[in-house]
C-alpha cells in the first residue's frame, strides 16, 4: 500500500512538472497552429537564468524566478516578431515554423553551452527538507512543485475563461479571420501567447532542474514528453493536456517501478505511436471538420 | 529534348565531371570529404521526394539511414556476410520499415507526421542505447545485440584495400558517386513522371487529386518505400565507408544538418537538395575552426533560409528566371486591338 502511495506521489509530481511545460506548448499550438520546437531550449534557458540570478548574483529566489520568467517571455515575443510573423500567412506555415524553431532551439542551446559550459550545475532555487505522511516520503520541493503547478494551471484556466484577453485568445484559436473581423488584434494575441508559453517554460525549467541538475540540453526530454502529452490529449486542448500530463506522470512512475527506468521513455513513445495511429486527433481532441 | 531527358543528361554530365576529381586531386582529405558529400546528398535527394514532392514532413530519414547502416554492420559482425551482399539487404530492410511507417502515417497530416516519425526514431535510438545486456562477450568486452552505446566496428570491407592498396579510398569514392548518380536519376524520373505529378497533386490539393482518382494510399506507400531504398543504401555505404556504426547516426545535429541542406537548396526542386548539400558541406568546412560556434552558425543558416527564402536558393533562382522572362515577354508590343 505504501509503495502504491509513494508511486502515486512521485508520479503526480512528475505530472505536475509536465503539465507546466505542456500547457505552454498546447496554448501556442491551439492559438496559432505552431509547434514550437525551441520550447526545450527556452526551458533550459529559464533554469540557467535562475541559476545565474540566484547563484551568481545572490538575488533572493523569488526575484530570480521572476527574472527568468520575464526574460523567457521576452524570448517568446522575439521568436514571434523575428521568426513567426514574417511567415504567418504563408501556405506551409505549420511545417516552416516547425523547421525554423528547430533552428532557434539550436541557437539558444549553443549560446547556453557557450556561456555556462557543459558541466551539470545545481539549481539554487529549491526547498530542502521533507515530510512523512502515512508512511509516504514527501520532499517539500515536490509538494511545492505540485502547488505551483496547480496554482499556475488554475490561473491560466481562469484567465482563458473569464478575462477579456482570454476570450480573445480563445476566439483566435477557434477562427482567426472571424476574430480579426471582430476587432481582435491577432498580432498582439500571438505575441502574448508566445510570451505566456515562454514564461511557463521558464518555471518548468526551474522545477525540473531543481529535482535533477542543469544541463544545456536538459530541455530535449521534457519537450519531447510535452509533445507526447499534447498528442495524447489532442494538440491544442488545454484542459485535456493537463489531465494527460498527470496521467502520463503517474504512468511513467508505475513503468519505472515495474520495468525499470531505462525502458520508461521508450514505452511512453510507443504509447504515443499507438495513440497517433489509432486516434489521430488525440484522446481529448475535438474532431475538426477536416475533409478527406 | 524533354525536361526529363535534359535533367538526366545534366546529371550524367555532373557525375562525369565528379569522376575526374580523384585523378586531378592528390589530396586524400578532399576525396574522402567528397565521398561523405555523396552519402549525404543521396539521403537528401531521397528525403526531398517524401518531404518536397510528396509534401509529407517525415523526420524518419535518419532512422532509415541507421537501419541500413546497422543491418549491414550486424550482418558483417555476427555472420561475416560479405559487404556487397549486406548493403542491399540493409536497403531492403529500410524499405520494409518505411512502408510500415507509411501505413502508420496515412491518416495523419502536417506536424503530426513529424512527431510520429520523430518518436519512432527516438524509440529506435533509446532501445539501442539503453540495451546493456551482453549478447556476446568478445575479448574487446561486452557486446549488446545492437552494439549499445559503443556501436560496431571491424565488420567488413568492400575489399578495395587488397585491390587498390593505399588508394582504397578512391574505390569507395566511385561507389559513393555511383549510388548518388543512380539515386539522383531515379529522383528525376519520379519527379518528371505521371507518378511525380500525382505526388504533387496530392500535396497541393488532396481533395481534387482524390476526385481525379489518385489513390493516396498507393502513392504514399510507393514514395515511402522508394525513398527508403536509397536512404538505406546510403546508410549501408556509410557503415562500410567509415568502418564503424554507433548511435551517433541518430543524433539531432545530423538530422538538423540534413534538413538544412534541403531548406537551403530548395524544398521540392530537382536540384535544390544537391546544391544545398554542396553549400552546407562547404559551410561546415569553413566553420570547422569555430568549434561550438558551428551549431549557432547552422541554426542561423536554417532560420534565415526558412524565413527569407522558403523555396531555397534554387527556388529563388527559378523565380528570378521567371521574372526576367515575364519582363521580356511584356516588352514585346501586344497586337493592337481593333476598335469597333
Amino acid at each position: 500500500m505504501d509503495t502504491i502511495l509513494q508511486i502515486l506521489a512521485s508520479g503526480l509530481t512528475l505530472g505536475a512538472m509536465y503539465a507546466i511545460s505542456t500547457a505552454g506548448l498546447a496554448l501556442v499550438f491551439g492559438a496559432m497552429n505552431m509547434l514550437n520546437m525551441s520550447h526545450g531550449a527556452i526551458l533550459a534557458l529559464g533554469g540557467y537564468l535562475s541559476y545565474f540570478a540566484v547563484g551568481g548574483m545572490g538575488l533572493p529566489a523569488p526575484v530570480g524566478v521572476v527574472f527568468a520568467v520575464l526574460v523567457c517571455a521576452a524570448v517568446g515575443v522575439l521568436i514571434y516578431q523575428i521568426v513567426a510573423r514574417p511567415m504567418l500567412r504563408s501556405a506551409n506555415f505549420e511545417t516552416r515554423i516547425f523547421i525554423a524553431t528547430i533552428g532557434v532551439g539550436v541557437i539558444l542551446e549553443s549560446i547556453i553551452l557557450e556561456t555556462f559550459g557543459p558541466q551539470p550545475k545545481p539549481q539554487p532555487v529549491s526547498m530542502p527538507g521533507s515530510l512523512t505522511l502515512a508512511g509516504v516520503h514527501l520532499p517539500y520541493q515536490n509538494l511545492m512543485i505540485l502547488g505551483i503547478a496547480m496554482l499556475l494551471m488554475a490561473a491560466l484556466g481562469f484567465a482563458l475563461q473569464k478575462t477579456r484577453i482570454g476570450r480573445a485568445i480563445r476566439a483566435t484559436a477557434q477562427n482567426r479571420d472571424a476574430a480579426q473581423l471582430m476587432g481582435v488584434r491577432i498580432g498582439y494575441v500571438y505575441a502574448l501567447v508566445l510570451a505566456i508559453s515562454g514564461g511557463l517554460a521558464a518555471v518548468s525549467g526551474i522545477t525540473i532542474s531543481s529535482l535533477s541538475s542543469l544541463l544545456p540540453n536538459m530541455g530535449a526530454d521534457p519537450m519531447l514528453k510535452a509533445f507526447i502529452i499534447c498528442v495524447v490529449a489532442g494538440l491544442g486542448s488545454l484542459p485535456g493536456s493537463v489531465m494527460a500530463a498527470l496521467f502520463i506522470g503517474v504512468l511513467e512512475a508505475i513503468v519505472q517501478y515495474v520495468f525499470g527506468v531505462r525502458f520508461s521513455f521508450a514505452l511512453l513513445l510507443i504509447l504515443v505511436i499507438i495513440v497517433l495511429i489509432g486516434r489521430p486527433q488525440g484522446v481529448f481532441g475535438r474532431v475538426q471538420g477536416v475533409r478527406l | 529534348m524533354t525536361a526529363r531527358q535534359r535533367d538526366i543528361t545534366l546529371c550524367l554530365l555532373f557525375s562525369g565531371l565528379a569522376a575526374l576529381l580523384p585523378l586531378v586531386s592528390e589530396v586524400r582529405y578532399t576525396v574522402t570529404q567528397t565521398t561523405f558529400f555523396f552519402i549525404w546528398a543521396t539521403v537528401v535527394v531521397q528525403w526531398n521526394l517524401v518531404f518536397g514532392i510528396g509534401g509529407i514532413f517525415s523526420l524518419a530519414q535518419m532512422a532509415l539511414f541507421a537501419i541500413g547502416a546497422y543491418t549491414t554492420a550486424m550482418l558483417g559482425y555476427y555472420f561475416g556476410t560479405s559487404m556487397i551482399l549486406a548493403m542491399p539487404i540493409g536497403a531492403l530492410l529500410a524499405v520494409l520499415f518505411s512502408v510500415a511507417l507509411g501505413l502508420a502515417c496515412l491518416k495523419l497530416r502536417g506536424p503530426y507526421v513529424a512527431l510520429l516519425t520523430l518518436c519512432v526514431a527516438q524509440v529506435l535510438y533509446l532501445t539501442i542505447v539503453n540495451d546493456t545486456d551482453c549478447f556476446t562477450n568478445p575479448p574487446s568486452g561486452c557486446m549488446p545485440l545492437m552494439g549499445g552505446v559503443r556501436g560496431f566496428s571491424r565488420f567488413g570491407d568492400l575489399g578495395f584495400r587488397e585491390l587498390l592498396g593505399s588508394g582504397f579510398y578512391v574505390g569507395r569514392y566511385y561507389v559513393g558517386l555511383a549510388i548518388l548518380t543512380v539515386a539522383m536519376i531515379v529522383s528525376i524520373i519520379v519527379i518528371r513522371s505521371p507518378m511525380g505529378l500525382a505526388f504533387q497533386a496530392l500535396r497541393d490539393n488532396p481533395v481534387y487529386a482524390a476526385a481525379r482518382g489518385m489513390d493516396r494510399f498507393k502513392y504514399q506507400l510507393w514514395i515511402f518505400g522508394l525513398s527508403a531504398f536509397f536512404t538505406g543504401l546510403a546508410g549501408s555505404f556509410y557503415a562500410v565507408n567509415t568502418g564503424a556504426v554507433g548511435p551517433v547516426v541518430f543524433s539531432f545535429s545530423h538530422l538538423l544538418f540534413l534538413l538544412s541542406m534541403i531548406i537551403v537548396g530548395g524544398v521540392g526542386t530537382i536540384w535544390g537538395p544537391i546544391v544545398g548539400a554542396l553549400l552546407l558541406m562547404f559551410a561546415e568546412e569553413a566553420m570547422r575552426e569555430l568549434g561550438d560556434m558551428r551549431d549557432i552558425g547552422m541554426g542561423l543558416i536554417l532560420v534565415v533560409c526558412v524565413v527569407l527564402m522558403p523555396r531555397g536558393i534554387v527556388g529563388l533562382f527559378e523565380d528570378l528566371v521567371r521574372w526576367r522572362t515575364a519582363r521580356t515577354a511584356h516588352a514585346v508590343p501586344l497586337p493592337r486591338r481593333e476598335t469597333v
